[in-house]
């Protein structure tokens, strides 16, 4: 019972630091990406092959995944962030779909669909950390740290040029402010510090393979933040441990055909997330009403449609 | 002769395509509301025309019950979900993110009553027909561009000639007029969805009938539909339409150099170069802010 709970307090630390990220680029700039997933992948197998062919010391495999999630995300968001919300979440659901086959072919690299086997465990200062009783403590850490450097750039300088342009993005430009820059800043970051929660997970598992990085897990990262609460601080991680929680819970209701948990589960928090957008988009933390995505782009019928501005922008 | 037999296959894939993408535009276009369960009615609609054939019904009866599933789920979505969203504010992402949940359960659920893998409908028009030397094609493959067309040609027509249709094409301009004219654009909104919802139907019910089903085939139709609309030109139904035909093409083309887990590699390549050098599309429209 209690490695049960050590491991479900791991995998809600590792996916928290998805949500908390995801998060960053979703509620302070108003990026909507289906592609989290890709960067918590590509962090776990960069992670998983330094670990194996360099060294499994924590200060190696992570700075690398982070520099090759950051890098892949640098080539999604430089040409679709010169445009408008609907081209990014196409461009990421399409990268997402890439990625998947690219993780299931590129057999030298990935190890294909059998995936990567025997990654060595995490190193921390010499100590192998693989007990989930030690693992615990390190993944909270970790995402105490995303927390504690999240929390910093959402007040800083940059975090309130982030919600400026998530406010009113022509507003922003007229200030001066190089929107196209800051939001592809952003969306490096988060990739970066996704890739950190990939590694984290490599280590743990020490077997990874494409299913963990399939647009399933993006959807699912990106319905705890919503459900949770969009652009809250803690809402993310309230919305990760509810999600991760779910199939358990159902799995005691003993009259469900235990097959059907995973889509019995999806389907749940998509009428979740549904039900939550009529009634309190801002989310369970969040308040009442949204006020975070109001002005963002305002697409009701009666007002002034966003997508003849980005045709604007394209034009030009 | 392998060129050519792509080519045809791409036309048909293009066809099924060109459809779906036109119904997502139609809606896009001219309520601004993002339906993200687009692809989940063009599952809901397959899968239904797929046990109306398990039950043994006629196909015309089939087709029927594809449609009337297909158009109920639009409207619903758009009376039950989007209005009340839209009545307290309404932004681009909070329409997004609750069609896109509405989209997982319809998937999930029919994957629940069907089962997850993969059938397919086996009628008389699937088999293919020798035309020449190494070339098969099948019937449906004539069938998918003749409906493309067809529908095209209806839906031009419809949104020239009758009083909604122009009402439909006004709202994409200024919503505001629409309601200074007296027409209720909630109303407009409803036609959207029951028009753009019923043009998955054919594609759907072909695609049953050639390359088979799985309920996650959604999200793989929604890629395909956003990136026509978007290489098309947002709000250019024409463009939708060739942009379809495009994608399907190149899709079935590019297996002459790659292998067919590829394809969707090339959907994207397509996609993001239209990103990188000419966002407004094909048919894009230079609209001033």
């Amino acid at each position: 019972m209690a490695a049960y709970l050590l491991n479900l307090g791991v995998l809600i630390s590792i996916y928290s630091i998805l949500a908390i990220t995801l998060n960053f680029i979703m509620g302070y700039a108003g990026i909507y990406s289906l592609a989290h997933a890709v960067f918590f992948g590509v962090g776990a197998y960069a992670g998983a092959l330094a670990a194996m062919h360099l060294s499994a010391s924590i200060f190696v495999t992570v700075p690398v995944a982070m520099a090759c999630a950051a890098v892949l995300s640098l080539a999604l968001a430089l040409p679709a962030l010169r445009v408008r919300g609907e081209y990014f979440v196409a461009a990421s659901l399409g990268l997402q779909v890439l990625a998947v086959t690219i993780f299931a072919e590129w057999k030298s690299v990935t190890g294909g669909i059998g995936g990567l086997i025997g990654i060595p465990p995490v190193d921390l200062f010499g100590q192998a950390v693989y007990r989930p009783a030690s693992f615990f403590p390190l993944s909270l850490a970790v995402l105490a740290i995303v927390i504690v450097v999240t929390r910093l750039l959402v007040r800083s300088s940059f975090g309130r040029n982030l919600t400026a342009i998530r406010d009113s993005e022509s507003a922003a430009a007229s200030f001066g402010k190089n929107v196209p820059l800051i939001k592809t800043i952003s969306v490096v970051i988060s990739a970066a510090l996704a890739a950190v929660a990939g590694t984290l997970y490599a280590g743990y598992l020490s077997f990874i393979n494409v299913e963990s990085f399939m647009l399933d897990t993006s959807v699912l990262v990106m319905a705890m933040v919503i459900i949770g609460g969009t652009g809250t601080s803690w809402g993310p991680i309230l919305g990760a441990a509810i999600l991760l929680l779910l199939p358990g819970l159902l799995s005691y209701l003993s009259f469900l055909p235990p097959t059907e948990i995973g889509a019995i589960q999806q389907t749940l928090y998509g009428l979740g997330m549904a039900i939550l957008m009529i009634f309190r988009p801002g989310g369970l933390v969040g308040r009442g009403k949204a006020r975070e995505t109001k002005s963002a782009a305002k697409v009701a019928v009666g007002q002034k449609p966003p997508a003849v501005e980005a045709k604007a922008e394209g034009a030009r | 002769m392998l060129w050519l037999q792509l080519a045809l296959t791409g036309l048909q894939v293009g066809a099924v395509y060109a459809l779906t993408a036109v119904g997502f535009s139609l809606i896009f276009g001219s309520t601004r509301i993002f339906h993200f369960a687009h692809g989940a009615t063009f599952v809901l609609a397959a899968y239904v025309f797929y046990w109306a054939y398990q039950a043994g019904l006629p196909a015309p009866l089939g087709i029927l019950a594809a449609a009337v599933a297909a158009v109920a789920l639009g409207v619903t979505m758009d009376r039950l979900v989007y209005a009340p969203i839209q009545r307290h504010e309404g932004s681009f992402f909070t329409v997004f993110v609750a069609s896109f949940g509405v989209g997982i359960a319809v998937q999930n659920i029919v994957g629940m009553v069907f089962g997850r893998s993969f059938v397919t409908v086996t009628t008389e028009l699937s088999r293919s027909v020798k035309i020449l030397d190494g070339v098969y094609v099948s019937p449906l493959a004539w069938i998918a561009v003749a409906c493309a067309a067809l529908f095209f040609v209806g839906l031009q027509w419809f949104l020239r000639r009758t009083h909604v249709g122009m009402a439909l094409r006004a709202l994409s301009d200024s919503p505001e007029l629409i309601r200074a004219y007296g027409l209720d654009p909630r109303r407009l909104s409803t036609y959207a969805f029951a028009l753009g919802s019923v043009l998955v139907v054919p594609g759907a019910i072909i695609t049953a009938a050639t390359s088979g089903l799985n309920p996650a085939l959604g999200h793989h139709v929604m890629l395909i539909s956003l990136a026509a609309t978007i290489v098309g030109g947002i709000g250019s139904i024409g463009g939708a339409l060739a942009a379809g035909f495009l994608l399907g093409l190149a899709e079935s083309l590019a297996l002459i150099v790659f292998e067919s887990q590829w394809t969707e590699a090339v959907t994207f390549a397509i996609l993001f170069l239209f990103i990188l050098l000419r966002p407004a599309g094909l048919f894009g429209r230079a609209a001033t802010s």
